[in-house]
């Protein structure tokens, strides 16, 4: 049973941190219509702007410095790139950002070469025991740190201005610009804080029991995917409860594998995420909570 | 004289670098005054809205010529947000409130520019008093209120920046007539509160009841314009915009010998039984039921918003009935998908223009012929001769229809090129390409001029004789229906208030009620 409960707990807190990711999809999709498919990258940019600067300016410092140079790559991709597209379709700005994400993965790879860098979190591989249940102290941290994240965004899009003025202009543009809002100001924000919250993202994601700061981080962020697609394209919300869904779906599996193995073989917890994934998208095809789109003809 | 809160001079607007929306449009609004701006669909009353709120980018649009001034600024250069904070705000066409929004939320993104935490809360209570409705349901998403509540979000919303000056975009859109009142009453209370107005309309019962000035808009250009008390009583605005004196053509019964092309199949007996079509909690179509006799010219009219188009994604088979049946002959289209519907030979049109631009006219026609090509991939690449054969007879059928509808001599154009009177005509040719038995027309004349929908009438005239087909047509103009149906059905919020020849619904209160609100009645 004890076995049981950790597995549930260490996909619970997995999940939250994969939905910081998805949600960062979310925001930057509803915010500018862009599938951001350097967000990956983003992620890995953030934890190695932790890994690199916290010899010298300490662990907590270099994560506020993250999270502003990755708010401002955000800011940096829409402002030079996005916002100059000739021909602003979806698909066109998805194939924009696999480029971009190309561009930043080969410098980050160049920089971090074949080393693990180390990420220097204070809690480093040290466990927390609840009874007969352990878990990292990382992933109690994270999920600390990713509820509180969580309610600045609801307090954000709730209660104040800039917030309701972004659901408008998701919601829709012109009409909101008719209302003074400016969609360039609410396009940048999306953006930053897609960023912030990919730099939180990256320092969980490498943190004890992951090795540390590796070029394939920005790979296992791609697991965030199916948790912002199942949840909706356009929720952040959703992006939460896909998170959850998808982190407890592949820790069981993964937890698992060996009573599993005579069923569906070994190395199923990589695929998991995404049969749960399609499995929802045959149900609810615009995801557990995404806007339904409507075409008038 | 103090100078005019707004000026507008000598305005041009041009769509996608070709297409004309406004030419040399003047107009002024002065300090505390209601001005409206009538005009049929199409005739670029939004887009005059759009250059002054210099939100013609999203569309597509640009001035290229004239100016826009505010309290005696050039409002060229400025965007719109700029305008806003300006004092001068705009309510757009079909509200379009933000529906997953509170109430409250709509009216906090419409106060956004508002920086001070007292003229909000002012502005808000004003808004309360205003629209008492908005105040009880204030926690509710915008979305789940009704037409005219929306309506009034959407005026409230605008209120929140307390504008100089608020610009109406048909604020009276598919509304029922006592609603129509009572938005126009709203107006004149705003405008008491010191806040002028510009009011475009497509009602000018409503336009000219509240307005001090008005300007008649046709086709992109200022064919009228004086006080209200003088536009009312000229006799040009009588007879176009206010239904007085519309005379009714008879058409001739029709007799139908030998038509020239005939149908694939004859035509059949149209059913609509106990038709209701919902979105979310809203009725836009309910229990209606009509019949459309073999061979018969019958007209679907009704203000806007009455429901005529979600008629023909029902019969078309793009929208599912929530109740009712529609039958074809035998044959239940409510059960059927859009190409099983197609197959049964119904053929539509649709009202904003959906055509491949880029492409001949002879390729959009074609595109109509694809359910009866035979040849497949395989066959296609190899260009076997029975192919080849099949592709040449496509070819002439389809260059038949095009001499029919006097499009004959466009067939290797690019549609881009074409004039909107001819996009048209490409339209329906597409759907005649499909050899149908029954052809549904959704408002052919749309952002037509009189005389350009004259020839329209005897194009669809033409049609019927010479295939031999069933025609439903739907429109809001009621002249031009008048003189091509042999039946009419009118619709007015989603519901049938009227049926019978076009005389006798021309005489019915209840339509003349619908289209000229209640006081005309």
């Amino acid at each position: 049973m004890s076995y049981f409960l950790e597995q549930v707990l260490n996909g619970l807190s997995y999940g939250l941190v994969l939905s910081l990711i998805a949600a960062g999809f979310a925001i930057v999709f509803t915010s500018t219509g862009v599938l951001n498919f350097a967000h990956g990258s983003i992620v890995l940019f953030g934890a190695y702007l932790v890994a690199v600067l916290h010899p010298t300016i300490g662990f907590w410092p270099a994560l506020l410095v993250a999270m502003a140079g990755c708010a401002l790559v955000g800011v940096a991709i829409n402002a030079l790139l996005v916002r100059h597209l000739a021909d602003k379709n979806a698909g066109t700005a998805a194939i924009l950002m696999l480029g971009v994400d190309i561009v930043l993965l080969t410098e980050l790879t160049r920089r971090i070469g074949n080393k693990v860098l180390t990420l220097g979190a204070p809690w480093g591989a040290s466990v927390v025991r609840f009874g007969d249940v352990s878990l990292p102290t990382g992933r109690v941290v994270a999920a600390g740190l990713t509820v509180v994240a969580f309610a600045a965004l609801w307090y954000l899009f709730s209660r104040t201005d800039l917030g309701v003025g972004m659901r408008a202009a998701a919601a829709d543009g012109p009409t909101a610009s008719l209302m003074g809002i400016r969609l360039s100001r609410t396009a940048a924000t999306g953006w930053a804080l897609a960023g912030v919250l990919a730099a939180v993202a990256g320092v969980f994601l490498t943190s004890f029991p992951a090795p540390g700061v590796a070029p394939t981080v920005a790979l296992s962020a791609f697991a965030a995917i199916p948790a912002w697609v199942l949840g909706g394209f356009d929720s952040v919300p959703g992006a939460v409860v896909g998170g959850l869904i998808i982190g407890l779906t592949s820790a069981l599996v993964t937890g698992y594998e060996s009573d599993l193995a005579g069923v569906v073989g070994t190395g199923f917890g990589e695929v998991a995420p995404y049969v749960v994934m399609i499995v929802v998208l045959l149900v609810r095809p615009s995801g557990l909570l995404g806007s339904k789109e409507a075409v008038r003809v | 004289m103090s100078p005019p809160l707004l000026s507008v001079e000598h305005l041009h607007v041009v769509y996608d670098g070709t297409i004309s929306a406004l030419s040399d449009v003047s107009l002024t609004v002065d300090e505390g005054q209601v001005v409206a701006v009538l005009g049929s669909n199409g005739a670029g009353k939004t887009s005059l809205l759009r250059a002054i709120s210099r939100a013609l980018d999203s569309y597509g649009g640009a001035v290229t010529g004239g100016s826009v001034r505010f309290d005696g600024v050039d409002l060229a250069g400025l965007d719109t947000a700029a305008v806003v904070r300006r004092g001068l705000v705009q309510v757009p066409e079909g509200r379009r409130i933000f529906r997953d929004l509170s109430v409250e939320d709509n009216l906090r993104a419409g106060g956004y520019t508002v920086r001070d935490a007292k003229a909000r809360a002012e502005a808000r209570d004003r808004v309360f008093d205003l629209f008492p409705i908005l105040a009880e349901r204030r926690e509710q998403p915008g979305g789940l209120l009704s037409g005219g509540q929306q309506q009034m979000l959407a005026m409230g919303r605008a209120l929140m920046a307390s504008p100089r000056l608020l610009l109406l975009d048909e604020p009276s859109l598919g509304l029922a007539p006592l609603l129509v009142d009572q938005i126009g009453e709203i107006v004149t209370e705003i405008n008491r509160q010191g806040t002028a107005v510009l009011l475009i309309e497509q009602n000018a019962v409503m336009g000219l009841r509240v307005a001090d000035a008005a300007s008649v808009l046709e086709v992109g250009r200022v064919t009228a314009a004086g006080t209200a008390a003088e536009l009312s009583a000229s006799d040009e605005v009588q007879e176009r915009y206010l239904g007085v004196a519309v005379p009714v053509v008879t058409t001739d019964p029709v007799v139908v010998d030998e038509p020239e092309i005939p149908t694939a199949q004859p035509p059949q007996q149209l059913r609509v039984e106990g038709l209701t079509v919902r979105f979310g909690g809203i009725a836009a179509l309910s229990d209606v039921s009509f019949t459309v006799e073999p061979g018969t010219v019958h007209a679907l009219i009704g203000p806007n918003g009455a429901g005529k188009s979600t008629l023909v994604n029902v019969l078309g088979g793009a929208y599912r009935a929530t109740e009712g049946t529609v039958h074809y002959g035998d044959e239940e289209l409510t059960a059927l998908s859009a190409h099983r519907v197609a197959g049964l030979g119904v053929a539509r049109t649709f009202q904003n223009i959906s055509l491949a631009l880029e492409d001949t006219v002879e390729d959009n026609l074609l595109v109509g012929r694809h359910r009866l090509m035979r040849g497949g991939v395989v066959s296609g690449a190899w260009k076997t001769p029975r192919v080849r054969r099949e592709e040449r007879e496509h070819r002439e059928t389809v260059a038949g229809i095009a001499e029919l509808l006097g499009i004959g001599h466009l067939l290797r154009t690019p549609v881009h090129t074409l004039a909107y009177g001819d996009r048209k005509r490409v339209e329906m040719g597409r759907a005649l390409a499909a050899r149908p038995s029954l052809l549904l027309l959704d408002e052919p004349v749309a952002g037509m001029t009189h005389g350009e929908s004259q020839d329209m009438a005897e194009t669809i005239r033409q049609v019927r004789r010479d295939l031999g087909l069933s025609i439903v047509l739907v429109e809001h103009d009621m002249p031009f229906v008048m003189g091509l149906a042999e039946q009419v059905t009118v619709l007015d919020f989603g519901k049938k208030i009227a049926e019978g020849t076009p005389a006798e619904v021309q005489r019915d209160p209840e339509v003349v009620r619908a289209y000229l609100g209640a006081s005309a009645a």
